[in-house]
This record gives C-alpha cells, sequence and structure tokens, in this order.
C-alpha cells in the first residue's frame, strides 16, 4: 500500500502548490520587475539582444553560402521517394546546421559576457529551447514538407499535414517548456510552488494535445474507395489515448521517472507500429510526385525485396535503443553508470539491447532464408501431384521443409541466447534437454530412425512429389506428400498410404528416366518373318510421326521373330518411353497393328489344328470339306 | 503612375542617408567600450552634423520621405508571397516609427529646456541605466529594429552591385559589427556611469534636479505622442486595406502559368509570373524577392506574351544590365493580364546574387531566345 501512499503525498504536494503558488508567483514577478527596471535589467537586455545578434550574424553569414545550395536542393524534383529522402536528409543538414551555428555562437557568446546573477542560466536555457523548437520545425518541415506533397517522406494524407506540422511544434514547444522553465522558476525564481503549477499546467496541456492528436490522426481510416472491401479495424486511437493517459496519471501520482519511462515505450510502440509503412514507402511503387497513400499492393511489391527489411529491422533495432536511452535518460541515470555498464537497471537495459540486436540478427536471416524460398518456390509454381512428374519436384519437396527446419532452428537460437543475454544460466536447461533427448530417444528409436532414414532418402534423392514408387512390402502408389517422418503415397486405387521411412525399405520407382514395354504377337507359321519385321517397324514409324503418342516415345517400335512353336510364329516388339505412358502407347501399338496386319492379309495365330488324313498316300477327300 | 525606378532611387538614397545617421551614432555609442569621455569627444564628428538646421531637416525629409515610400509599396503590394527577410523587413519597417517617436521627442524636449544637458552623454546614459530604464528598452529595441531593416535593406541591394566581390568582405563584417559594438559600448559606459553615480553624489542631483522638469513635460507631451501613434496606426491600417482591396479584387478572375518542364500554377488576375510560380511552390530563382533589381527572375515567354502587361523602365533597365536576349520579360515585373502564358525559366532556382552581379557567367547556351517549348 505504499505507493498509494506515495500518490495521496504528491496529490497533497500538489495541492499545496496550487495553494501557494499565486503568492509566491505575485512576489517573483514583482522581484523580477524591480530588478528589470534597474541598471541590472538594461545590462541583462542589452546582454540578450547581443547575443541574439551575434548568433544571427553567424547564422546569416552561413546562409550567405548555403542558401544558394538549399535553393537547389529544394528545386531538384525526386523521381522516387528514396531520392526524396536523400534530398530531403541534405536540405535537413543544411537547415540544422544554421540552427546549431545560431545556438552554437550564441551560447558562446554567452560564456564570455559578465551577467547579472541567475541571467546566463535562464539565456543558455532559453537557447537550447530556441534551438529545439527550431529543430523540431526543420524536421517537421523536412519530413512532412507541408504544401509540397512531391517532397514529403512518410506517407499521410495531405488534408493531415497541417495539423500533423502543428501538433509537432507544439509538443515541441510544450516538451522545451517543460523541461526548461520550471527549472528555472525553481532555481532562479526560488518558486517551488509556482514551479510545481508549470509543470502541471504543461504536463496537461501536452496530454491534452495528444490526446486530441491521438483521436484526430489515429482515428478510423478515410472513407476511400471500396468500403464494403475493406474489413473494419479496431481503431488505434483507443489504445494512443489510453496509453497517454495512463502516462499522465502515473506522472500525475506516481514518480515523474515512472511516467517518463511510460511515455517513451508510448512512442516506441507507436512508432514500432508505423515503422512498417514508413519504410516499405520508400519501396513502393505506386510513387509518383507523392500521389499520396501507396495502396497495399505496393507495400506488398516491397515486402518481397530483402533490403526494406533489412531497413526495418534495423529502423526496429535503433528505435528500441533509443528508446532505451530516453529510458535511462528519464530514470535519470549517471553517465558514469552507463559507461561502465554498472547498476542492475544499466545492466538489465544493456541486456534488453543485446536481446533486441538478436532479435534483429535473427529476424534479417530468417527473412532472408524465407525470401529466397519464397521465390524460388514462387518461379516453380504449384505442381500437381498426379500430373507430369516435374524435374523441380524436388526442389518443391525439400523448401518447404528447409523452411520449416530453419524457422525452428532460428527460434531455439533466439531463445537460447536470449535467455543467455538476459543472464539467465542456460547451462542446466541445455543439459536437462540432453538428458531428456536421451529418455526419449529410447523412448522413439523407430521415430529417430525414421527421421534420419527420411533425410537420407531425401538427400538421396530417393523420390520426389509426383512419382509412382513402390517400396520392398506391396504398398504403392503416387508420392503426394513429404514429411520430415513419413511419406503418404496414394495407390492407384484410391487408398493413401502412409509409409514410415523407416519401414519403406527398397524403392522402386517407377517414375525415373525411361521405361522399356515388350509385348509378343503370335503369328501363323507360314508368314514370312521378314514382311512382318518390316511391317511392325513400320507402324513403329508411324507412330513416331503421331502428334499424340509420338512425344511419348523414347524409341519407337520395334519386333522380330523370336521364337516358332508349333504352329505359332512368336514376334517380339518392344519400344521404350517415358515413364508412366508405356500403357497408353501399348494399347496404341496393338491397335495400329492389327489394323496393318489385316490390312496385309495377315492373321493372327489361332489355337486350330490342321489335320491332314491320308490314305495310300492320296488325301482323303470328305464329302462337303474344303480341300487344304 | 510614377516611374519605378525614380520611387526606387528615392527609397534608396532616402534610406541611404538614414542609414549614414544610425551608423554615426551606433559608432558613437559603440566608442564607449572606452570611455564616456570618449563618446563625447566624437559627438561633433559623428551626431553634430544632423543636429543644424540642414542636417536635421535632411534627417527628417528623408525619414518622412522613407515611410512613406515604405507604406506606398506596402499598399502596391499584390500577394502574400515574400521570402523571409521580406517579412523581417516589412514588420521592423512598420514598428519603426512608433518606437522612435519616444526617443525623438524626449530628445527634443531636453535640448530645447538645456541645450548643454542633451548632449552631455553621461547624464543621458545615467538616466538610462539608473532614473528611467523604461526608455533603455526602447532604445534598445529600436536600435536592433532600425539596424536590422537597414542592414537587409543594404546588404540585398549591395549584394547586387558588382563591386560587391571587392567591398563584401569588408561590408559584411561591419554590418555584423557595429550594433554589436555599438550594445556593448552602451553596456561598459552604462557600467562606467553607474559606477559614478555612486561615488558622486553631487552629479547624481545635478541630473536628479534636471529631471524633473523634463519628466514633467514629457508626462504632458505624452497624450500627444499617443495621438501620433494612434494615427500612424490608423495610416497603417489604412495601407493594409488598400492592400488587401487589391488582393481581394481580382480574386474572381483566375489565370494560369505554365511552366516548360510541365509545371503549372494558378493564380489570380493582375499577379506577376513570379507571384503565380511562388505561391504554387514552383521553383524560380529570384534574389530580389521581386524588385526588379537583380534580373534573377527573367523568363523566356513561349505562348501567350499578349496576356502579360507592358514593359515597365525598371524591368528594360534590369533586362539590359543582364544582357537577357530579346523577347524575355522579368517574372517579376510582367503581370498576367490575359488567360495564361507558358513560359521557361532562363537561370536555374539555385541561381544566386553572383547572376545579378556577372550576368555573363549565367548566359547559358540556351539562354539566346531560340529555346524550343516543351511538348
Amino acid at each position: 500500500m505504499s505507493w498509494l501512499l506515495a500518490a495521496k503525498g504528491r496529490t497533497d504536494a500538489l495541492a499545496a502548490d496550487m495553494a501557494q503558488a499565486p503568492l509566491e508567483w505575485q512576489a517573483w514577478i514583482d522581484a523580477l520587475a524591480i530588478s528589470l527596471m534597474s541598471g541590472t535589467g538594461v545590462r541583462a537586455v542589452t546582454y540578450c539582444l547581443i547575443l541574439l545578434l551575434i548568433g544571427g550574424s553567424v547564422e546569416w553569414l552561413f546562409w550567405t553560402y548555403a542558401y544558394a545550395p538549399l535553393r537547389a536542393l529544394q528545386a531538384t524534383l525526386a523521381r522516387s521517394a528514396r531520392e526524396a529522402l536523400a534530398l530531403g536528409l541534405r536540405r535537413l543538414l543544411l537547415l540544422c546546421s544554421g540552427v546549431l551555428l545560431f545556438t552554437g555562437a550564441s551560447i558562446a557568446a554567452a560564456a564570455v559576457l559578465s551577467w547579472p546573477e541567475g541571467v546566463q542560466e535562464a539565456v543558455v536555457a532559453v537557447c537550447l529551447w530556441l534551438m529545439v523548437l527550431r529543430l523540431a520545425w526543420a524536421v517537421a518541415e523536412v519530413v512532412l514538407a507541408p504544401g509540397r506533397s512531391a517532397r514529403r517522406l512518410v506517407p499521410v494524407r495531405a488534408s493531415h499535414v497541417p495539423w500533423l506540422m502543428a501538433t509537432t511544434l507544439l509538443v515541441a514547444l510544450l516538451g522545451g517548456a517543460a523541461r526548461f522553465l520550471p527549472d528555472l522558476v525553481e532555481q532562479i525564481g526560488q518558486a517551488p510552488h509556482s514551479a510545481g503549477v508549470l509543470r502541471l499546467a504543461l504536463a496537461t496541456l501536452t496530454t491534452l494535445l495528444l490526446l486530441v492528436a491521438a483521436f484526430g490522426f489515429m482515428g478510423r481510416p478515410p472513407r476511400l474507395a471500396a468500403p464494403h472491401v475493406r474489413l473494419p479495424a479496431f481503431p488505434r486511437s483507443f489504445p494512443a489515448a489510453a496509453l497517454v493517459l495512463l502516462g499522465y496519471s502515473v506522472w500525475l501520482l506516481g514518480s515523474p521517472a515512472l511516467s517518463g519511462v511510460t511515455m517513451v515505450l508510448a512512442v516506441v510502440l507507436a512508432l514500432q507500429m508505423v515503422l512498417r509503412d514508413a519504410v516499405f514507402y520508400f519501396w513502393s511503387s505506386h510513387w509518383d510526385m507523392g500521389a499520396g497513400l501507396p495502396g497495399a499492393a505496393a507495400t506488398d511489391a516491397a515486402a518481397s525485396q530483402l533490403l526494406p527489411h533489412i531497413v526495418l529491422s534495423a529502423s526496429r533495432f535503433g528505435v528500441v535503443a533509443i528508446g532505451l536511452g530516453a529510458c535511462a535518460m528519464a530514470l535519470d541515470t549517471p553517465l558514469a553508470e552507463l559507461a561502465t555498464g554498472q547498476g542492475p537497471l544499466v545492466r538489465f537495459g544493456f541486456s534488453l539491447l543485446g536481446v533486441a540486436a538478436l532479435g534483429l540478427l535473427t529476424n534479417l536471416v530468417w527473412i532472408a532464408i524465407r525470401s529466397t524460398i519464397d521465390r524460388r518456390l514462387a518461379r516453380i509454381g504449384p505442381l500437381d501431384p498426379h500430373g507430369e512428374p516435374n524435374p523441380d519436384a524436388r526442389l518443391l519437396t525439400l523448401l518447404p521443409l528447409l523452411r520449416v527446419s530453419a524457422a525452428m532452428v532460428l527460434v531455439v537460437l533466439l531463445v537460447l541466447s536470449s535467455l543467455w543475454a538476459i543472464g539467465i544460466e542456460i547451462t542446466p536447461l541445455l543439459a536437462g534437454a540432453g538428458v531428456l533427448g536421451l529418455a526419449l530417444g529410447f523412448g522413439a528409436q523407430a521415430l529417430v530412425r525414421d527421421v534420419i532414414a527420411g533425410i537420407f532418402f531425401l538427400a538421396e534423392d530417393a523420390f520426389r512429389v509426383g512419382e509412382y514408387i513402390e517400396s520392398g512390402t506391396t504398398t504403392k502408389g503416387t508420392v503426394e506428400r513429404i514429411t520430415l517422418r513419413t511419406v503418404a503415397l496414394r495407390h492407384h486405387n484410391g487408398p493413401l498410404h502412409f509409409v514410415p521411412y523407416g519401414s519403406l525399405g527398397t524403392v522402386r520407382n517407377n517414375s525415373r528416366d525411361w521405361v522399356i514395354e515388350k509385348f509378343n504377337l503370335p503369328l501363323p507359321i507360314d508368314v514370312d518373318s521378314e514382311t512382318v519385321r518390316k511391317l511392325i517397324k513400320k507402324v513403329g514409324e508411324a507412330m513416331l510421326q503421331d502428334e499424340e503418342v509420338g512425344p511419348m516415345l523414347r524409341e519407337p517400335l520395334k519386333g522380330k521373330l523370336s521364337r516358332i512353336d508349333p504352329g505359332v510364329k512368336i514376334f517380339r516388339c518392344k519400344f521404350e518411353t517415358v515413364p508412366g505412358k508405356q500403357f497408353d502407347v501399348r494399347a496404341q501399338a496393338i491397335k495400329r497393328l492389327e489394323a496393318a496386319l489385316r490390312a496385309a492379309g495377315i492373321g493372327f495365330a489361332d489355337g486350330r489344328q490342321t489335320v491332314y488324313l491320308q490314305r495310300g498316300g492320296e488325301p482323303l477327300l470328305i464329302e462337303g470339306a474344303r480341300p487344304a | 503612375m510614377p516611374s519605378k525606378t525614380l520611387l526606387r532611387n528615392l527609397r534608396l538614397l532616402s534610406g541611404l542617408v538614414l542609414m549614414t545617421f544610425v551608423v554615426g551614432h551606433m559608432s558613437n555609442l559603440a566608442l564607449g567600450l572606452h570611455s564616456v569621455a570618449a563618446m563625447g569627444a566624437a559627438r561633433w564628428l559623428l551626431l553634430d552634423p544632423w543636429r543644424n538646421p540642414v542636417g536635421g531637416g535632411l534627417l527628417a525629409l528623408c525619414a518622412v520621405v522613407h515611410t512613406v515610400l515604405g507604406l506606398y509599396a506596402i499598399s502596391a503590394r499584390r500577394s502574400w508571397t515574400m521570402s523571409r527577410t521580406d517579412v523581417v523587413q516589412l514588420v521592423l519597417g512598420l514598428l519603426t516609427p512608433p518606437m522612435l517617436i519616444t526617443h525623438v521627442v524626449a530628445t527634443s524636449i531636453a535640448s530645447d529646456f538645456d541645450r548643454n544637458f542633451q548632449f552631455a552623454y553621461g547624464r543621458m546614459l545615467a538616466v538610462y541605466w539608473s532614473f528611467a530604464p523604461k526608455y533603455a528598452f526602447q532604445q534598445l529595441f529600436v536600435v536592433m529594429i532600425v539596424w536590422i531593416h537597414g542592414a537587409l535593406g543594404l546588404y540585398s541591394w549591395l549584394v547586387l552591385l558588382p563591386a560587391w566581390r571587392r567591398i563584401g568582405g569588408v561590408v559584411l563584417p561591419v554590418l555584423f559589427a557595429v550594433p554589436i559594438l555599438a550594445l556593448l559600448g552602451f553596456a561598459e559606459s552604462g557600467r562606467e556611469v553607474l559606477q559614478r553615480l555612486e561615488s558622486d553624489p553631487a552629479w547624481k542631483q545635478l541630473i536628479i534636479d534636471h529631471l524633473r522638469p523634463i519628466s514633467a513635460l514629457l508626462e504632458q507631451t505624452e497624450s500627444a505622442q499617443n495621438r501620433v501613434v494612434l494615427g500612424y496606426a490608423a495610416v497603417v491600417g489604412l495601407v493594409i486595406a488598400v492592400m488587401l482591396a487589391r488582393m481581394l479584387h481580382a480574386r474572381s478572375q483566375p489565370v494560369r502559368v505554365d511552366y516548360d518542364g510541365g509545371e503549372s500554377a494558378l493564380g489570380r488576375r493582375g499577379l506577376s509570373v513570379l507571384e503565380i510560380g511562388q505561391g504554387a511552390h514552383v521553383a524560380h530563382a529570384h534574389v530580389c524577392a521581386g524588385r526588379g533589381r537583380c534580373g534573377t527572375c527573367r523568363v523566356q515567354v513561349l505562348q501567350g506574351a499578349e496576356s502579360l502587361s507592358l514593359r515597365n523602365d525598371l524591368e528594360e533597365a534590369t533586362l539590359a544590365r543582364v544582357h537577357a536576349p530579346p523577347g524575355a520579360r522579368l517574372g517579376c515585373q510582367a503581370l498576367v493580364l490575359g488567360p495564361g502564358v507558358l513560359v521557361t525559366r532562363l537561370l536555374p532556382a539555385h541561381a544566386d546574387a553572383s547572376a545579378a552581379r556577372e550576368p555573363a557567367d549565367w548566359v547559358a547556351e540556351g539562354d539566346s531566345g531560340q529555346l524550343e517549348p516543351a511538348p
């Protein structure tokens, strides 16, 4: 309950500030007016004007050289978003140099002059505040490019740009004020209560501004074309507003440091949410003169490239790193602790940074592997397991397997290294996994055997998806699917066999290279063998010319006399086809042979036997019988 | 309609006279870095010439002429498109007369009251630093305003002259150094005066005695001063009203300027080519910000030349100076009166003041008036 008490104390302090601030403020203003209306005040104002003149002179001198390059940069038309980015960065460099020169010259001059007491701090603070404001202006102008859509560096709607610009500047104004003003009031004016009220007012104003911005910019998407196609999404404005309110409440009730951390987290989250669009914007193909928001199709086009992903990951990492740095600043971590890496929080921060770096690295490797595999797969295209066997079938078999295995390995590596980076001892975990693995290994011997056998089957290219195989036992069928442990075989009658690799045994692959088919042609004993051989050869050549059958044949149909049985001459015919086509071709061949033989007046050998009856050298004639 | 060249030269001349006075005044202040006595010693050279009727009359005349011409220039504005320095110039210029009036009234009253008092620098400084810091603040801001206004004007005139190559290296540091030194001198002499006030009660009493009637007089004239300021504000309001009326008058008559690169800009009838281009963020060089001095905004008219206003004397002179090809126009002087024109910019958008100083270096081979219209 201690935090409740702390919160109570905090609100009480705020109430006391409110009560006492007006009097204190009045007293301070009176004192200020008195000291201003004297030689001291005149001196302070004179010196301030001198600073302004010195800073202004230096910056003017800078712009006498830099203005023409700036105009040239402004006049250059970018052909792509990346070009616009390069131009914008160069313009930003020029603009920021001017601001930094002004600030540096003013502050350096302030160090030389002998100020009335307390004024120097105020002047330096005002200079820095001015710098923050002008830098924010420069960045907003370069990034949002109000009125010049061709230079815009972020995918935002044109109607939002002036409001975003105003919000950015107001936030910079209020943030700078909150950073510098209350401290000044407290230290120079000796008015802690006024400072408290000032802080409260600035924090409240900023919160209100951010709430308005959250609902204004992150509300429902505009009613563009085809609202019926767009799926309704949860408006992001609610979580954003909730985060802002949370930060404000934490600040109001608890410690300012914690509130700072909350706000940093909110900003980091918000940035991570928009980062993908912001990065892919630079690779979108639809970028023409800033026509507006690139569509989903354009972002998809960017998604297939490797470079945007690398940039995206690096930016995500950068945002996290900057966020951690901002957290360290919000928590007022001493610089020495940061440098030497001491202190539990600092060490934790560095560990988180390490984890983020590991995540970034893993993500990069994963994206590289995945995009390579996906591109390859997309080039091969989908494969019908019952269609023609395809030379790419092996890739199609192996690549998805490789993808899953890579993902698993990467995840395991990432988890283990992250644990190690955070400082959790992973040796026992590994040892435990080892022991467990041993136990499982004994239990799952068959499983291991299957997996290892599978690896070798795949490595030796024993079969691919779409091939007709017979295993050592009676299972046979077309390979439909290959997993880590089993192969799915579709029998030609329909059933699907799931065969573990371990029990696959000898594999007879019927779909490799070629098939030789042979069949017998029994003809009567009295046909001329040479005529028949030529006739078969002619049929073979005709088949080779045929549009339908020809492509299937590797060697044409040939036949020769192979055996002479009593009353029958058996001709052995053979041909060579691509795998799986032998049955079709054989049917064709027999059909054509039958027709050709009939045309040549040759009948097939029949089973009838001819019996000649003889008496004394004279054929025995039977009434009504046909003479031989 | 008076000649543009005449008006421009008149404004420049009066400004130069005023600037001379200001430089002298500020150099005198800068001597405070040495001592108050040095300030007094240099007075005869730096300030006294303006104290006699001739010098004072010239100064007053120039101030009136410069103010009136400035107000006329504002009332003659056709659009809001102006460079950042122009905005600064305009605002500071408008602020100067009301801020200066107290200074002028106070010093003239004091000098009428007691000629010896006014010119004793030490006593004046004592008033500023100790008795009436309000006037000191006024003075400081007037110095800043007048100087920045003057320096901007002087710079934008000088930088276009061929002589700038030689004198620029001197003039620019002087422009920066004079006000800084003057303010430093003011601060140093103030310190000296405050010390003397501490150590010399008789002197302090003398000043108090002299100050009493002067401050009484000043209070009496305060209402008169306020009336003058109010009258000035009314005039400024009138001028701005005239400007707004001019802008609103032609609002409903849109005209169009097409550029050779395919860009195009929409604007009101009566605006110049440059103003219409600026309004649409077309990159178009304009070093002198539309005063017709530099010639960097010159364009070749490819179509619709009859829609443009006739050349004025200023344009003729500038075009001749920069060796413009025949048929070229100054974008800032050629007003679009017809439906539209097609122009090509003769200088790149990043052309700087050197294009006005050494125009021969910037004449490209395509600058001969033979440009083909873009498809």
